[in-house]
């Protein structure tokens, strides 16, 4: 599945907040997750939503009798209630469990974050994706997704799909340019049997040759429909030519031409020189035991490897960005798809929470927004008041060492040329005159989506496994809570100017693209002369 | 850069069709998505824009960006820093010759050669003899050049500077003492004075009567200044070249 590193929030290093909990951190959704979800292979239940509606109802019921106890004159018993099922923002940064990691002997991470809920998520993040792929092997990883649910040694299809249905848990998967993810929501007490699953799933994937024929078809099936989600075919573009000739170009789906020639012999290479021990990270969040999964994990994964044949440990070398463009005009589409973007910080580069929040600066926009005039992101206002475009947003995708800051719009055929007139417009306001309002304002929009977006054992578990692969262990929200509250003007102006003032970018565009503006004259407003 | 038009087989070389094409799923083919490109052999058909081919642009690359494994951050602000340098030198020299053009096309508007050439006038002193006054004209006026006896010059550098109306001594207005250059105008009312008249052995004009003594001074008479003096040069010891 594809699912792009969109606005992957990273830090690594930064003072801790008082060793508080390890409460999620929230970073701006990635941009086509609508689509991620669609997509994934997963197994129905009705069990999970069904016990999350009843957790919601506790609380409440929770409200009801905060309320009965101030009528009673017991203040002590509400303290944090107040007679809603809410918890304040401050309560809500520590009072989450913190996420305990343990390493095994072969390097195995596992994390989890335990919370008193009668459901889970738990799931294998793994540290390869497209990125370590070559222009042979580009698409494998996507590939071996199709194929990891189609039957193990153990269990063929029909056994392990039972299996799973059984315990009515959703087994889902993953692939993005950095990160592939395998992961199963289950009830907590299911966890033993949804941690063997997993592990098969990824050990001893049987890959048999007729499935792989069948699932042939199906990827390049997937291939075609993918081209009628143009945000997605505009985005991939977009890294192909900010990339180009890197491994970072590469699409996480891979060439037609690789999904037709694919061989069982390239998946099982390509699962030797990249399912490592030391790569992977067991993530867990709901009510699980971390001691109880550590026991499991013992058991199942004790067999993974962690040496490389002919020692050739994959290291990933820098991606060279090229300021350049890409244009895929088709006048018969009715919305022109643009993005635009300048080399962005990596996930561990400190400069990713001020980015961040100029990320929110400029925030999204939707033709269905009803605010208006009254919007606060200035480009918003104006896409509203003139017309600018359908949408647009802000994004950051960040790689380990590098990244895409942009912005995605689209629009009407007639208007492209006035919106990134605009949006490039945005992008100079920020790195020169932000206000402290536009700063203080994003500030607490970010913190909330930080917070907001957390909302359920797999975003937790998501956010747990890829912190632990991006910087080694889980950036608590009271961290990220106070590397934005360090944020100011002044450090926004800066880091913005860094990335974005006078850079070259790169620009997609797919659709009626005709009036989007000469490369030149879109570079040259990369600056101004005013300044 | 790349355009592409979707749908259009001319871009065939930059796909990754390999093959006839099989259909992907039997029995449904997008009668859209495929046209072949027949005459030239290849695929026309885009499958999916993940078989777009980025060109290799290498050749057009600067040094410190032929590495895709480097980052190209480094080496942004000296890139910049020479286009920029490039382009303001061109913009210098531009404007620089933009000038030279715009000033040629105006001042051929000015005066031409033969013009100029009538601005001055080069006399062969060898044809004046000692103590005679010649004429010549000059930008529409008369000319006086005399050449001066011994007496006639210590006659006049001898004159007390107070009884002149326009005092001015001899050595201010000639640079060789021997010859007197001075244009034929009287400065009362513009008539030509008469040459070797006068009571001071000068000049005469006779429309008013002002005399001018051997240096083209005012001495009596209504005139209020000297002859004028125009500016002359003696290139050599036989010429003098006026104006």
């Amino acid at each position: 599945m594809f699912f792009s590193n969109m606005l992957a929030c990273n830090a690594s290093h930064s003072t801790p907040v008082g060793g508080g909990n390890a409460p999620k951190l929230v970073c701006q959704p990635p941009l086509n997750r609508k689509e991620v979800e669609e997509r994934r292979r997963t197994f129905r239940t009705e069990v999970v939503h069904t016990v999350d509606k009843m957790v919601a109802s506790m609380w409440r019921i929770s409200g009801a009798v905060n309320r009965a106890l101030v009528k009673a004159r017991y203040p002590l018993q509400l303290s944090l209630r107040r007679g809603q099922a809410s918890v304040s923002y401050a309560q809500s940064l520590l009072g989450v469990s913190e996420t305990r990691l343990t390493t095994l002997s072969n390097g195995l991470r596992i994390a989890s974050e335990e919370t008193n809920q009668a459901t889970c998520t738990v799931g294998l993040w793994i540290g390869c994706g497209s990125r370590y792929e070559s222009e042979k092997n580009n698409g494998a990883g996507f590939f071996l997704e199709h194929m990891a649910f189609k039957g193990t040694k153990k269990h063929p299809q029909s056994a392990l799909e039972q299996a799973v249905e059984s315990m009515g848990a959703h087994l889902s998967a993953y692939t993005s340019r950095e990160h592939t993810a395998y992961y199963m929501k289950t009830l907590a007490k299911d966890l033993p049997k949804a941690v063997e699953l997993l592990a098969e799933v990824v050990q001893s994937s049987s890959l048999s040759e007729a499935e792989m024929e069948q699932q042939r078809n199906v990827v390049l099936r997937e291939l075609e429909e993918v081209e009628g989600s143009l945000q997605d075919v505009c985005l991939d573009l977009l890294h192909a030519t900010a990339f180009q000739g890197t491994p970072l170009g590469h699409s996480v789906l891979g060439p037609s031409v690789n999904a037709r020639t694919l061989t069982r012999n390239d998946l099982v290479e390509y699962i030797n020189s990249h399912y490592k021990a030391p790569r992977m990270v067991l993530a867990t969040a709901g009510g699980v035991n971390h001691d109880d999964l550590v026991a499991l994990a013992k058991q199942h994964f004790s067999g993974v490897s962690f040496e490389y044949e002919g020692d050739a440990v994959p290291v990933l070398s820098p991606c060279r960005f090229t300021g350049s463009e890409i244009r895929m005009r088709d006048d018969a589409m009715p919305l022109a798809h643009v993005a635009i973007a300048v080399e962005g910080a990596g996930a561990a580069s400190p400069d990713i929470v001020p980015l961040m929040v100029a990320n929110s600066i400029i925030g999204s926009y939707d033709i269905t927004f009803g605010g208006g005039k009254n919007l606060s992101s200035r480009l918003a206002r104006l896409a509203a008041e003139l017309n600018l475009c359908h949408s647009f947003q802000a994004f950051h995708s960040s790689y380990s060492d590098t990244g895409l800051l942009g912005i995605y719009f689209v629009t009407d055929k007639h208007k492209i040329e006035d919106m990134m007139h605009w949006a490039q417009n945005a992008w100079m306001n920020l790195c020169t005159t932000v206000t402290e309002s536009d700063v203080a304002r994003a500030k607490n929009a970010l913190k909330a989506s930080l917070v907001g977006q957390l909302n359920g054992t797999t975003p937790v578990c998501d956010d747990i496994g890829r912190h632990i692969l991006n910087y080694g262990r889980r950036i608590p929200l009271a961290e990220w809570d106070a590397r934005i509250e360090a944020v100011t003007p002044r450090i926004v102006r800066d880091v913005c100017s860094k990335y974005i003032y006078d850079k070259c970018p790169a620009v997609s565009a797919v659709g009626p693209v005709e009036q989007l503006p000469d490369y030149n004259r879109m570079r040259s407003a990369m600056y101004w002369l005013r300044f | 850069m790349m355009s592409l038009a979707a749908r259009l087989g001319t871009l065939s070389p930059y796909l990754q069709a390999c093959g006839p094409l099989k259909t992907l799923v039997p029995g449904a083919v997008n009668k859209e998505v495929l046209m072949k490109c027949a005459a030239s052999g290849h695929f026309g058909a885009r499958l999916a824009h993940t078989d777009i081919k980025i060109p290799d642009f290498s050749d057009y690359r600067r040094a410190e960006v032929l590495d895709p494994k480097a980052s190209s951050q480094e080496s942004s602000e000296t890139r910049r820093a020479f286009s920029y340098l490039v382009t303001g030198t061109t913009a210098v020299l531009g404007v620089y010759a933009a000038k030279t053009v715009v000033t040629q096309f105006i001042s051929s508007m000015s005066a031409s050669a033969d013009v100029l050439a009538l601005s001055k006038i080069e006399i062969k002193l060898s044809d004046i003899p000692e103590g005679k006054n010649m004429t010549f004209k000059w930008r529409g006026k008369p000319l006086f050049v005399r050449h001066r006896t011994e007496k006639e010059i210590a006659a006049e550098e001898s004159v007390d500077l107070s009884e002149l109306r326009d005092p001015q001594h001899d050595k201010d207005r000639v640079s060789n003492p021997t010859w007197v250059i001075v244009i034929g105008v009287c400065t009362h009312l513009g008539c030509v004075p008469i040459a070797n008249a006068g009571d001071y052995g000068g000049y005469y004009c006779p429309c008013h009567g002002s005399h001018y003594d051997a240096s083209g001074r005012i001495r009596k008479g209504p005139a209020p200044l000297n002859l004028e003096v125009p500016y002359y040069e003696f290139p050599d010891e036989e010429t003098v070249v006026v104006g």
